[in-house]
């Protein structure tokens, strides 16, 4: 399903970056996504997405080629995410302290060239929110967390979320097809949230942000999964309803049928 | 073969749902209970997050019980008037438990809650069971008789007023133990996503002294309308209940059930006693292990808002 996308995104990618290159010769950087639509359905366990580009200008520049870098990051609709710490009360393990994590993202990953922190200094990073510990990880007010703790808990969120598949920081991922032509794959877990996904690309020389660009990514349940998931969300009562029916039905249905025998 | 859940968000495969649903089926066929209390566990150990496991386990539960009550209805052995009783003290406290659900999951203390929950009442309702069975297989070896049930026995119960008679059970007592005993076992099975079946027996008959060849189908009647009620009540509330988990595990459940019951006349009764009270106490030791030793990691997060949560 990837190679014919790829092909397609391929003759459009060259299509779109030639027209821009006409309109427009200071748009270094060009970049497309082998879908920008993940469809989520009973088979689902998880996909993946290629994102092309083309940085146009990297052999016209009078500088080496090294010093230019890539970073793409994939990142998913924001949610408020609590942090929790064990300690033991009374000779038993429970959640302690709390910090609540806002607007956060639900999903990220960032693909790069080169190791995050030779890209660019770490107030560009923090800006554009490129790397993982470059996130920005506001918390909200109310904390009962010591400040001496805060890094072990922002430490502990991403690792938790790495382990679950949906924080990810691979270096090196992004693949040179020709001179200016990169390709790179970012893994989409079976547990990644729906929502609108923004796909940013930005194309850096010697430290500095030349170029960026941005996509969207829907990922949507779609079918039975939607139907199932709006009834649940929207008309709760009617989906408790259908719930218990069923299930009266199932039993009353397996009562008769084995009686008999 | 994997099967995204809908409302779980992940994917499963259905195939050991289903066995899960087919084993926890032959066990409650097999004992005479609903089998939430094992089933919920097993959810929750197997990587499907409480909540759903929780609000799902009721669900399968008025399945499983809805398939018993026929057969009990058939043979009228329910007392209504009892049933209809307990149910609304079990629908006040389901009501209160979806409540009190919600409020343990915003301050990160749900699992902390369920797991004392269950060590306590897994390990005092086991302890008891084994207590009971062991002391009736040695009578049995003895050769000695049971003590027969004294038709003029009272306790406590029987001085609180507001009284009732329920003629199926031959019974003259007042409303608020029946209507407390449901609304008690309402409340703990919707938060702990449990029938309570094996609460309920042993309560009406020791402590409401209710008629054995009554107690069974009147307390299925009640557990199946209190988990219909919570089913929907979850789905209201935490909209955690997943439809598609719930039917997996419900198929396998019946059809568990029917080969548990068959294998279960050839045991004696106070061999599946025994049985039942290892099997409880060892559930509650589990949850006692989890909550007594040092965790593999201290740290957990909980999504609070947005997609997802």
């Amino acid at each position: 399903m990837i190679r014919p996308a790829l092909f397609i995104a391929c003759m459009i990618l060259g299509l779109t970056a030639s027209a821009a290159q006409e309109e427009d010769h200071s748009k270094d950087l060009v970049t497309a996504l082998s879908s920008d639509m993940v469809s989520i359905q009973s088979n689902f366990t998880g996909t993946e997405i290629v994102i092309f580009g083309q940085a146009s200008d990297i052999d016209r520049r009078t500088s080496e080629p090294d010093d230019f870098q890539l970073a793409i990051v994939v990142e998913g609709p924001p949610q408020d995410i609590t942090t929790r710490r064990k300690g033991r009360f009374l000779g038993v393990w429970v959640n302690r302290e709390a910090e609540r994590f806002q607007n956060v993202p639900s999903f990220y990953a960032v693909a790069s060239t080169a190791d995050i922190g030779q890209i660019a200094h770490r107030t560009i990073l923090d800006e554009y929110s490129i790397g993982l510990h470059h996130i920005n990880l506001a918390v909200s007010g109310v904390s009962n967390v010591p400040l001496s703790d805060r890094d072990d808990f922002r430490r502990a969120f991403i690792r938790l979320r790495q382990q679950m598949g949906l924080y990810s920081e691979r270096e090196a991922s992004i693949e040179f097809l020709t001179d200016t032509m990169f390709r790179t794959t970012i893994p989409l877990p079976a547990n990644i949230p729906v929502g609108d996904y923004r796909v940013k690309s930005f194309l850096f020389n010697q430290g500095e942000l030349i170029s960026e660009t941005e996509q969207t990514l829907a990922v949507a349940k779609i079918g039975f999964e939607q139907v199932t998931f709006e009834l649940a969300q929207n008309y709760p009562l009617v989906y408790g309803v259908l719930a218990v029916v069923l299930a009266i039905f199932t039993g009353w249905l397996a009562g008769v049928i084995f009686k008999k025998d | 073969m994997q099967l995204y859940l809908p409302i779980a968000e992940i994917p499963v495969n259905i195939f050991v749902i289903f066995a899960m649903g087919g084993a926890v089926g032959f066990l409650s066929g097999l004992f005479g209970i609903g089998g939430g209390f094992l089933l919920t566990p097993l959810l929750i150990f197997s990587g499907i997050p409480p909540a759903v496991s929780v609000a799902t386990v009721t669900t399968q539960v008025v399945a499983s019980s809805a398939s018993a009550v026929v057969t009990y209805l058939r043979r009228k052995a329910i007392d209504m008037k009892l049933a209809t009783i307990l149910l609304a003290g079990g629908v006040f406290g389901s009501l209160i438990g979806v409540i009190l659900f919600d409020v343990l999951q915003s301050v990160g203390q749900l699992d902390l809650v369920i797991s004392l929950s269950y060590v306590t009442f897994l390990g005092a309702i086991g302890g008891l069971m084994l207590f009971e069975s062991v002391r009736a297989i040695r009578r049995r070896k003895s050769g000695a008789a049971p003590a027969a049930r004294k038709p003029g026995q009272h306790n406590w119960i029987h001085g609180l007023p507001l009284k009732v008679r329920f003629r199926r059970s031959k019974l003259y007592v007042s409303v608020i133990p029946v209507v407390g005993l449901g609304a008690i076992i309402g409340f703990l099975g919707t938060i702990l996503g449990i029938g309570g079946g094996f609460m309920m027996v042993p309560a009406l008959i020791y402590l409401l002294r209710v008629p054995t060849n009554i107690v069974i189908g009147t307390s299925l009647f009640q557990i199946l309308f209190t988990m219909a009620a919570a089913t929907i009540f979850h789905a209201m509330g935490t909209k955690t209940v997943d439809i598609v988990l719930a039917m997996t595990l419900m198929i396998g459940g019946v059809i568990g059930a029917q080969f548990g019951a068959r294998m279960g006349q050839n045991l004696r009764g106070d061999q599946l006693r025994l049985l039942l009270a290892l099997l409880v106490l060892g559930v509650g030791l589990r949850f006692a292990v989890d909550l007594l030793l040092v965790p593999e990691d201290f740290y957990s997060i909980a999504i609070r808002k947005g997609a997802g949560s």
